[in-house]
């Protein structure tokens, strides 16, 4: 059965100077829908690079990324930003909420972006994802006036309302403190229990990949330890 | 877009302006300087425009004015060209050109003109005392002989000074001998206590030894445009009587231009404070604020002698004692007095200038020339002779409004049939009478140069004066023709029709078709061979009428290096805005705006805020110009400004298309200089929201 995400092959090469850095050499893994995934590794694994490959914000150098069965490679900008748009959604290590638009305008912006919805129907969809992340009361906030653990949240309700099948989170507890941050995670989980909805984070937090149903660890941009359905405490 | 509503634009466009404030602020602020100067400018000369065409075409042109077709020059009213000769030719069927204009729907009157620099020939001041002098030895008043006599010794011992000073300084002064030998004698009391036996001898020594050893007088420069006068009077809005009267009907005439009739006439010192007062009342300017009404009150006191030698004894008397009243401890004689008098400042003005009037002014003539007299002008008529004929001042008038600008009153007025004589075109009545002449006296196959040759010889350079004067062979032939018309004054008003005009001015009924009206004029002179073509008014007034072009290249030059360096301005913020918001741009590209929705995002910002700052720039400029509309713009006594203005000062009023035409000039540049960074912002790549900035 084919996954969510197909993964085979990769490798992912970037010029730095005349030299050129290999930062995935042959890396192929599949996730099926609905997995609850770590990647991690140190810095310069080539984790990133990984998780922007399956987040199509950039494409291998060789091999193939399918996401739902599509092949990124053969996908103009224009097709993978419409990918983008209605199969993944994102959360950043920094947050990257819109600072000029308040809460309930950060979350609307990629519904707005979609089109399709009424207005009631695109509120309707807002307020139930910053319900269900507990900020309801922060509606008209800005960015700037929220704590680091309220930013991501709203990031969490922007990257789910538009029901995607895959999320992708970089490092989403680097700039939190644990407690905001092991918080944050089961909010992950706990919406990945029901809706079902892919996770995909990369991170080098234990506490992280402790939570993680998947943990694939890299090194050197290979894959090293791919611990399906194992808890992998002995990192 | 894919669904992506303008709403969203709009709104993230506004929250980013509002976000970015300061460069919102800088950038808006260029902007709105931008728009204010192209609005307030566009309107100014707008403004100017239709005051200035109001000026021009009510006073002077009309709206068109029609040329002939063989013309070789360019009809000019103004600048350098007035002076020199223009090759119009002429339009020889003036009644058919009329008749087939006038039917043109757009026509409201057809008036002829001509224009020529002429000079008003007036006998200097001596001449003019001892034909006073000749009248009253005729009419044997004892009384006013004896003042005459008084004031014709005095004007001679003047003169004598005069003479003997230029004697120490030429370089040949034996030269002066012989006239200061006879000044010497005509000043001398003996002379005076001997004139009542001999009157007639007396003066015929005066006449023919003394007054040519006066200073001629150069004449008076006389622009004049002739025209039908009356149906100039009635087309023309600015024209008024001033002094006098209005030339009748079927009389030939001269009318001075009342400001030019100040300005050349009235006597240089009275003049002078005239001058001076205009400027304290009308411009509120003070002499010890003013260099240039220093200089004039300097260079009055050059003209002392236009007053002391018009002073009979006993008024010279009477003066000099009242003016040793008015400034004691002033030593030395009139002369000195009169010196002193002049020296006025911001204190003493108001009650010298009282002084002059009172005391002075009515012992002096302060007129060359009156309303009534008859002037003798003189021009150079277009077949190469001095051409003369004397007309009777009927009055002054004034262009309303205008009155205080030199530029507008260069003209005076003439009528049309004075003009014919004086220009010197043939008629085609002219021409019959002058052949048939000429086969009488057997010169039948000579030209006019041939004339030239017979008389003085092949060659030979033709002294005007003479020609004017003795053999005027022309003149003498035409005088001859047509003497019984030149015997008297008057003519049949339906003459202005018939025969040759210079030029004509075409009034309309509704200016705002003149284009239109103008392309009717050429079809119909193509069409009934006319051979006239039609001018607007910016063309043939000149120099002037290219000064709006001119003002609005030099604003448009203005506004073009300001939008430059908006262009580049806006641009660099805009690049340094982008570069502060690649986060935030890469994060919108990752999670699903496509590179159009950036580039539109970005030129909306601009486009909002151009129209924000262009909202703000023009309100400023139409609250500036609606302010001075009610204000007024003072033209502050400047010539050209008056003229310009159509008045003393302009009444803008606002000119609701440069809004437009502003706000459409700021958003495009506006969008112009954001298209390279709303470029650079659009190719920002998603990946760069993954990469951590903290």
């Amino acid at each position: 059965m084919a996954g969510i995400v197909e993964v085979h092959d990769v490798v992912k090469e970037y010029p730095l100077g005349s030299l050129t850095v290999q930062a995935l050499r042959g890396v192929s893994l599949t996730l099926e829908q609905g997995e609850f995934a770590a990647i991690a590794g140190t810095s310069g694994s080539g984790k990133t690079t990984l998780l922007n490959l399956i987040g199509c914000v950039d494409v291998p150098t060789r091999g193939t990324v399918r996401i739902d069965g599509q092949s990124t490679a053969s996908l103009n900008d224009a097709k993978l930003t419409e990918l983008r748009l209605r199969k993944l959604g994102f959360i950043f290590q920094t947050f990257n909420l819109i600072a000029v638009l308040d809460v309930f305008q950060n979350v609307e912006f990629p519904l707005l972006l979609q089109g399709g919805l009424s207005k009631a129907e695109r509120s309707a969809r807002v307020r139930e994802m910053v319900e269900k992340v507990g900020l309801t009361r922060q509606l008209r906030q800005r960015p700037s006036e929220l704590s680091g653990g309220q930013r991501q949240r709203v990031a969490i309700a922007r990257a789910l309302v538009t029901r995607p099948a895959i999320v992708l989170a970089d490092e989403p507890t680097a700039n939190l403190d644990s407690a905001t941050g092991t918080a944050i995670i089961e909010l992950m989980k706990q919406i990945n229990a029901d809706q079902g909805t892919t996770f995909i984070f990369s991170t080098h937090d234990p506490k992280v990949t402790d939570r993680a149903d998947r943990v694939i660890r890299l090194q050197d941009g290979l894959i090293v330890d791919d611990g399906r359905g194992v808890k992998a405490g002995a990192a | 877009m894919g669904g992506i509503s303008f709403g969203l634009l709009l709104r993230i466009a506004l929250r980013s302006l509002v976000g970015h404030r300061i460069k919102g602020l800088i950038v808006g602020a260029i902007l709105a300087f931008g728009t204010f100067l192209v609005v307030l400018g566009t309107t100014l000369l707008d403004n100017v425009e239709r005051a200035m065409e109001e000026s021009i075409t009510g006073s002077l042109t009309g709206h068109l004015q029609l040329v002939s077709t063989e013309a070789d020059d360019e009809l000019a009213f103004f600048g350098p060209a007035v002076a020199s000769d223009q090759d119009l030719a002429s339009i020889a069927d003036y009644a058919r050109v009329k008749e087939a204009v006038l039917a043109i729907d757009n026509v409201q009157a057809v008036i002829p003109m001509g224009r020529q620099v002429a000079q008003g020939v007036v006998g200097n001041e001596l001449d003019q005392r001892l034909e006073e002098l000749r009248a009253a030895v005729r009419e044997e008043d004892g009384e006013k002989i004896a003042d005459l006599s008084a004031r014709v010794q005095r004007m001679v011992r003047l003169l004598l000074v005069e003479k003997e000073n230029t004697r120490e300084i030429v370089a040949n002064p034996e030269e002066l001998d012989e006239g200061i030998a006879h000044l010497r004698r005509a000043s001398s009391d003996e002379f005076w206590a001997a004139f009542p036996a001999d009157p007639i001898g007396s003066l015929e020594f005066l006449d023919t030894k003394v007054a040519p050893l006066s200073s001629t007088d150069p004449g008076i420069f006389l622009p004049y445009v002739a025209t039908d006068l009356h149906a100039y009077a009635e087309h023309f809005p600015h024209f008024e009587i001033a002094d006098g009267e209005m030339v009748p009907r079927g009389r030939k005439g001269f009318l001075f231009n009342k400001t030019y009739f100040e300005e050349t006439a009235k006597n240089k010192v009275a003049r002078t404070l005239d001058t001076v007062k205009e400027a304290i009342e009308l411009d509120g300017k003070t002499i010890a604020g003013d260099p240039l009404l220093q200089e004039k009150i300097a260079t009055g006191t050059k003209y002392i002698r236009h007053v002391t030698e018009q002073l009979g004894p006993k008024d010279a008397a009477h003066v000099e004692a009242k003016l040793r009243e008015l400034l004691p401890g002033t030593e030395g004689g009139l002369q000195e007095l009169l010196v002193a008098f002049l020296q006025v400042d911001d204190a003493t003005f108001a009650e010298r200038y009282r002084f002059f009037y009172d005391v002075i002014a009515p012992r002096i003539r302060l007129y060359r020339i009156n309303v009534g007299d008859v002037v003798t002008i003189r021009a150079l008529s277009q077949d190469g002779y001095m051409r003369a004929v004397n007309l009777k001042v009927y009055g002054t008038f004034r262009l309303k409004g205008l009155e205080r600008s030199a530029l507008a009153s260069i003209y005076n007025l003439m009528d049309l049939m004075s003009f014919r004589d004086l220009y010197g075109l043939m008629t085609p009545e002219k021409r019959r009478e002058i052949d048939a002449l000429r086969a009488e006296v057997g010169v039948a196959d000579l030209d006019r140069g041939d004339v030239e040759d017979a008389l003085f010889g092949g060659g030979a350079e033709v002294d005007t004066e003479l020609a004017s004067g003795a053999v005027d062979v022309d003149a003498a032939l035409a005088a001859a023709g047509a003497e019984l018309a030149k015997a008297t004054d008057t003519f049949d008003p339906a003459d202005l029709e018939r025969g040759m005009t210079l030029h004509a001015a075409v009034v309309l009924k509704d200016p705002a078709r003149l284009a239109e009206t103008m392309a009717a004029i050429e079809q119909a002179s193509r069409e009934q061979e006319l051979g006239v073509r039609p001018f607007t008014w910016q063309q043939v007034a000149g120099i002037v009428g290219q000064f709006v072009l001119v003002m609005r290249v030099v604003l448009y030059v203005a506004i073009g290096i300001l939008f430059a360096v908006a262009l580049v301005i806006i641009n660099n913020s805009m690049v340094m805005a982008t570069m502060d918001r690649v986060g935030e741009i890469g994060t919108m590209r990752a999670i699903g705006a496509r590179r159009r929705f950036v580039l539109a995002l970005f030129l909306l910002e601009t486009v909002v805020l151009a129209l924000l700052a262009g909202a703000v720039g023009s309100g400023l400029a139409v609250g500036l110009v609606a302010l001075l509309g009610k204000t007024g713009i003072p033209a502050a006594g400047n010539d050209a400004l008056i003229f310009l203005f159509g008045g003393p000062a302009l009444y803008p009023q606002v000119v609701w298309a440069n809004l437009l035409v502003g706000l459409l000039a700021i958003t495009s540049i506006s969008l112009v200089s954001t298209f390279y960074p709303a470029r650079i912002a659009a190719r920002i790549a998603p990946v760069v929201a993954m990469q951590s900035r903290e």
